[in-house]
């Protein structure tokens, strides 16, 4: 194509450190010239949609050194170009920004093999790794404030995410990163928006996109077969994530019916039933309209449940502000589901300890600071996802614990990081009630989404001109008659 | 923010009328005036509903599209990206930001029953080629906002939401998209300016809703300064509106 090396590539300018790299000589290199500016460390995670790798800057940028996550998208298959995925992801990221949510450094295009790379600031962990650490080898529950801080700020870059119509769709554990040591360690960034929607406006029903996730973290509305999304199904998740940071197990743990598409997940209604009880009509009055409860009689309603007690299974006092907390994350109906705001306002979060910005590390000064795992690497595979002879090692940092082999293998995709700029929130909050001037309406008869009702008396707002209205109608009226002759 | 206007990239990027008027000087070379340039694009907006009629995408995918290949107007020559390969392609790619995907081999397929000339006949391999150049262009900013939402909220505000109405006002809208409107004014600013021409052409008197709209504080603070800065804005989208609503109602 020749033009990977056009001085006007378009490289996304969100990190200006990132910028200094247009060294313009290499049109015969085989590497192209962006990768250039990076030291490839080594594959990271893999999925459907392509590779992740982590590489550092090189100099003489100032940012060398600085650890990336650059997540390539394979060219579809089907011989369409650059995966819809792919671009709903770059769309969003593109638009977003908060200390609590990946930050997208750079898009590149490599035209001699039709690739697509995004960047992001690397994070050291996710919840994935830190609960499994906890489970497997610290034998040691995590501390409450650490609970408490990730908590919160995985709320509160929902509730930033929420607040701008944007639903994740696919919270869990493995997608919730945290920053590894440097300036934002312990900091919460939410990751991999592939299957993020802007819920304003679909044009088609949020069903309709064949979500092939994990069902554990997945809300009992859409295991009925609800087919309108709302963000109260990123709650549900939050609710599961929260109480597994506690127990260190999936709270709900069904077996997956594979198969096309969108099977009927009937283990994992039974495994949410046996903790939860036996949603009911009165209790949830929309039960009675989704597809699976009315198809399903005889499995779903006919089946009676006893009452495990949520808080047995996450041994907390049914008196305890975070037991509170986490029932009304996990309320069946999602229009009774606490929302993301809300629940920043939860008396959970006003209690010592308090959250902090370094989820990580204690207040405490007392108490022993966990070193986690770092991130397994696979050095042996390039950026083409070719894979070298060498037998696969493990690049860590001296605290890392034993890495399990297969661990590579999970298809899940969680790599990449951070940095954000700091987000001004009341700001933010100006803003959100600003845009639904004549731009938030509920579109065509959608179901109303939670949170609306709030911003509804906003909504009639617009702006004119200054100008006053009469000088407008005279003159427009002028105007007609000089074009009409 | 992905859904929120006024903390858009759309909204930060909107251009100034001589920002986009603008012949890039590759195509300056070469004889394109001004007026070429503009008619060009309207032709290709054209283009762009005519393919999009064939394939069955809704008008948002088509609002999406035109405002893709103005864009990189604003950004390329059309010497370098041929507006024949662009405008399809633009389709291409708003079709999948749009969530309403069309294979690319189908888009070349009409491409052909549409298209006699043979400047006009590209492979499926131009289009996937382009749609990375046109992704480049674009600096992956993708998410953009239409009037047409903004529209049916405040003809329902005003009243005006009668199948009469909601059609002429919808069509005027589409007009808009003849021209670079979507690029310069935000969105509801463009909806507002359909609804007043249509209800001076239907002889509805909407003075008084135009009057009781209130101005929200929040976003004065912001717009303020833009306003000011081109106080004639309103009187020329409206003046644009009505010119090609004129033209295309032979009055």
């Amino acid at each position: 194509m020749g033009d990977g090396n056009n001085s006007n590539r378009g490289l996304v300018s969100a990190n200006a450190a990132n910028r200094n790299n247009n060294n313009n000589n290499g049109s015969h290199h085989k590497k192209p010239e962006w990768l250039q500016q990076y030291d490839l460390i080594g594959k990271i995670g893999e999925g459907t949609y392509g590779l992740v790798f982590l590489a550092k800057i090189k100099p003489p940028s100032p940012s060398r050194g600085k650890s990336i996550a650059i997540k390539k998208f394979k060219q579809s298959k089907d011989g369409d170009g650059v995966s819809p995925t792919a671009i709903r992801e770059i769309m969003l990221l593109r638009e977003i920004s908060h200390e609590n949510v990946v930050k997208l450094v750079n898009v590149h295009i490599n035209h001699a093999d039709m690739s697509l790379y995004l960047a992001f600031d690397y994070a050291e962990h996710d919840l994935y790794e830190i609960i499994r650490h906890h489970r497997d080898k610290a034998n040691h529950p995590l501390n409450q404030y650490t609970v408490k801080s990730l908590l919160w700020q995985l709320l509160n870059g929902l509730n930033y995410l929420h607040s701008n119509w944007i639903i994740h769709r696919d919270l869990k554990p493995s997608n919730i990163l945290v920053m590894g040591e440097g300036e934002e360690q312990g900091v919460v960034k939410i990751a991999d928006f592939g299957l993020a929607r802007i819920y304003q406006a679909p044009l088609k029903p949020l069903f309709e996109n064949g979500v092939v996730v994990t069902i554990w973290y997945r809300a009992p509305e859409l295991l009925l077969g609800a087919k309108h999304y709302t963000s109260a199904v990123d709650m549900w998740a939050v609710g599961c994530i929260f109480a597994e940071l506690l127990t260190l197990k999936p709270l709900f743990q069904g077996q997956e019916v594979k198969g096309p598409p969108n099977p009927f997940q009937l283990d994992q209604l039974d495994k949410i039933f046996k903790v939860l009880g036996h949603p009911t009509i009165e209790k949830w009055p929309t039960l009675a309209n989704l597809p699976n409860w009315q198809q399903d009689v005889q499995h779903i309603q006919g089946h009676k449940y006893d009452n495990a007690g949520l808080y047995n299974v996450v041994h907390l006092s049914p008196k305890s502000p975070a037991y509170d907390l986490l029932s009304k994350m996990l309320e069946y109906d999602p229009r009774k589901r606490i929302t993301a705001a809300q629940a920043l306002e939860h008396e959970y979060f006003r209690l010592e300890p308090l959250p902090g910005y370094n989820a990580l590390v204690p207040n405490q000064p007392g108490e022993k600071v966990i070193n986690y795992p770092t991130r397994p690497v696979d050095t042996t595979t390039d950026f083409e996802g070719t894979t070298s002879l060498q037998p696969s090692q493990t690049v860590t940092s001296g605290n890392a614990v034993n890495m399990q082999g297969g661990h590579m293998a999970r298809s899940v995709p969680r790599a990449m990081g951070v940095g954000m700029p700091r987000m001004p929130h009341q700001s933010m909050a100006a803003y959100n009630l600003a845009s639904q001037a004549g731009m938030g309406m509920n579109p065509g008869g959608i179901p109303m989404q939670r949170g609306v009702s709030s911003q509804a008396h906003q909504q009639q707002q617009v702006i004119l001109p200054s100008r006053n209205n009469k000088d407008v109608t005279e003159w427009f009226q002028e105007s007609l008659r000089l074009l009409l002759g | 923010m992905a859904a929120n206007f006024w903390t858009s990239s759309h909204y930060k990027q909107l251009l100034d009328q001589e920002e986009v008027d603008v012949v890039q000087s590759l195509d300056k070379d070469r004889g394109i005036t001004l007026e070429d340039f503009k008619l060009i694009k309207m032709h290709m907006a054209n283009y762009i509903l005519k393919l999009a009629q064939n394939v069955k995408v809704r008008q948002r995918v088509v609002a999406t599209a035109i405002t893709y290949m103005r864009r990189v107007y604003t950004r390329k020559s059309m010497t370098e990206y041929d507006p024949r390969l662009v405008t399809p392609t633009c389709l291409y790619l708003a079709s999948k930001a749009e969530e309403s995907t069309v294979q690319a081999r189908l888009l070349v397929f009409y491409i052909k029953k549409i298209q006699s000339d043979e400047k006009y006949k590209y492979e499926i391999k131009h289009i996937l080629e382009m749609e990375m150049k046109i992704l480049e262009a674009l600096d992956y900013y993708l998410v953009v906002f239409h009037p047409y939402r903004a529209l049916s909220q405040l003809l329902q505000d005003a009243g005006l939401n009668d199948i009469n109405m909601t059609q002429l006002t919808w069509g005027l809208v589409n007009d808009t998209y003849k021209m670079d409107l979507i690029l310069i004014h935000p969105p509801y600013l463009i909806a507002l300016a359909c609804i007043y021409i249509a209800s001076v052409l239907r002889e509805k008197d909407t003075t008084a809703w135009f009057e009781e709209l209130h101005v929200d504080m929040n976003v004065v603070s912001l717009l303020k300064a833009k306003l000011c800065e081109r106080g004639e804005s309103i009187q020329f989208l409206l003046l644009g509106s009505c010119i090609e609503f004129v033209g295309c109602c032979n009055f």
